[in-house]
């Protein structure tokens, strides 16, 4: 087992600010992260991102991305690049496979950063290929260079999809049409995405965008049973935090878009707070921290909140285990209540996404066909590995 | 789906980004040569599986085990298993987080795939 003072999992702004700061302090850092460059979701943006301290302001974000792995690489923070960490154990123990190899790391302190994901929505036809991610779409466009297709519909109508519908144009594809939201509408095609229908009016188009905004991925923290707390805005559970950051769990933090959604200088702020706590920081420096953070403290509007359900057309729900929309209503007509029985009784949720994928539409059923407050579906029960990693690599840690 | 087809280019015509106003043009890479259902696709050397085929027009990466419908990249992280191909008799190998190599064999997948004789 590897020895660290901190341990900060996820490399996006938030995760490097905490490293950085925890580096600053005096401390060990052993920064983990899964992609093979430092920035997390900056690394596909090339939109300019606000809100920065001076030197960073108003840059694209690949940009930002390449200045914060620069200024980690100066800290003397240990950086474990294409490395995922995969379980969170007792006593803030950390596994962590990279390729064939695997080993754990144990740390005081665990800051989880791990960021978002693209908040998705089923509607008919939504498995078939040529539909994607907004993150997705933003992956292929700018670190491979690949248009997703010539013919986009772009759905969603936050600033995602804003952003989006403008990284498709500007690279030289063409959004065919903008719609709101995954409710009247239909992609058709056998093979793959070949037309839109958008309530009634078809699209020629062979893309489809979901830019529906994001949902926080804590599931490594979830892994050490942290308490947690609903998140309006989110539209789910999220770590309940204290003023420092820290979860239920002593030494345990979680920063950034893992606990909320919040803007880049938000989660940068907040990966510069815990940093501080965790390496044990002079209290004046960790109050100016908190005071930085909550003067970045926006109003987060809460139109992410879980949509309504409302197609009755066949669809797939869950991808991972190819359950059906009718197969979940059937579980909650026989008396499914939570997200962990629907999982029990259909395997929604059970697959290799870990449930991230499926839960908004689930939660909504739920809140819908049950009759659950939304602030009462709790997460379904997170257990390691977070990530497929390969059998063999478990054979390699000692105990 | 009609499977057998294998690979279809499906979305025609060059689909790489060469010049963009914020990231410049297009960086060289080295060419190699995949083959994917037997047929040959160049690739940049260093890229995903999945951008090669994408760039060449192709979106098909597998069915699924239960229903037989098809899929491709839809998460694009290593996240969803969409993207799953047979990749030089390995089967279920995430082609979105997996890097090209020049000869690599790649076989669409049908379900679970299969494990070729002497891969395993």
């Amino acid at each position: 087992m590897k020895q660290a003072d901190v341990v900060v999992v996820g490399g996006g702004p938030a995760g490097c600010a905490a490293a950085l700061a925890a580096a600053g302090g005096g401390a060990r850092v052993v920064l983990v992260d899964e992609q093979p460059d430092l920035g997390g979701h900056l690394r596909w943006r090339v939109a300019p991102i606000h809100g920065l301290e001076a030197d960073l302001d108003g840059l694209p974000g690949v940009r930002v991305a390449a200045a914060l792995a620069g200024r980690v690489a100066a800290a003397g923070v240990e950086v474990a690049r294409g490395s995922v960490a995969w379980g969170l154990f007792e006593d803030n123990v950390v596994g962590v496979v990279e390729g064939e190899n695997a080993y754990t790391l144990h740390a005081a302190s665990v800051i989880v950063a791990t960021g978002s994901t693209d908040r998705v929505l089923p509607f008919p036809g939504w498995t078939l290929p040529g539909v994607m991610t907004a993150r997705a779409a933003q992956l292929f466009l700018h670190v491979h260079r690949v248009l997703p297709g010539r013919r986009v519909v772009v759905v969603g109508d936050g600033p995602e999809a804003d952003e989006v519908a403008n990284d498709i144009a500007v690279a030289g594809a063409e959004v065919v049409a903008r719609v709101p939201g995954a409710a009247g509408l239909e992609a058709g095609g056998d093979r793959e995405v070949e037309a839109v229908e958008v309530d009634g009016q078809v699209y020629a188009a062979d893309t489809i965008v979901l830019a529906l905004g994001r949902l926080p991925d804590p599931e490594l923290a979830l892994q050490a049973r942290v308490e947690t707390v609903f998140d309006e805005a989110a539209g789910a559970h999220v770590p309940r935090r204290d003023e420092h950051l820290t979860t239920s769990q002593p030494g345990l933090y979680v920063v950034g878009e893992a606990a909320g959604i919040v803007s880049v200088a938000e989660a940068m702020a907040e990966g510069r707070l815990a940093g501080l706590a965790a390496a044990g920081a002079p209290a004046g420096d960790i109050a100016a921290a908190r005071e930085a953070l909550e003067g970045l403290r926006t109003a987060t509007p809460g139109d992410r909140a879980l949509p309504v359900i409302t197609t009755d057309v066949p669809v797939c729900l869950c991808r991972c285990e190819e359950v059906t929309l009718a197969a979940v209503r059937q579980a909650i007509a026989e008396g499914a209540t939570t997200l962990d029985d629907v999982k029990r009784r259909t395997r929604a949720g059970m697959g290799i996404c870990q449930g991230i994928y499926c839960l908004p539409a689930v939660a909504a059923l739920l809140r819908d066909e049950a009759g659950v407050p939304a602030e009462e579906i709790v997460p379904m029960t997170a257990r390691p590995p977070a990530r497929a990693i390969p059998l063999s690599a478990l054979t390699m840690l000692e105990e | 789906m009609p499977a057998d087809e294998g690979a279809v280019e499906s979305v025609p015509g060059d689909l790489r980004v060469r010049q963009h106003p914020v990231l410049g043009d297009l960086p060289p890479a080295a060419e190699v040569t995949i083959f994917v259902d037997d047929r040959p696709i160049p690739a940049r050397a260093g890229e995903p599986i999945a951008a090669a085929l994408l760039a060449a027009g192709i979106r098909v990466c597998r069915t699924m085990p239960n229903r037989g419908r098809p899929r491709g990249p839809f998460c694009g992280v290593g996240r969803c298993t969409d993207c799953l191909m047979t990749v030089d008799g390995e089967p279920s190998v995430r082609t979105c987080v997996t890097p090209v190599r020049d000869g690599q064999r790649i076989v669409t997948q049908r379900g679970l795939g299969a494990w070729e004789e002497g891969t395993a």
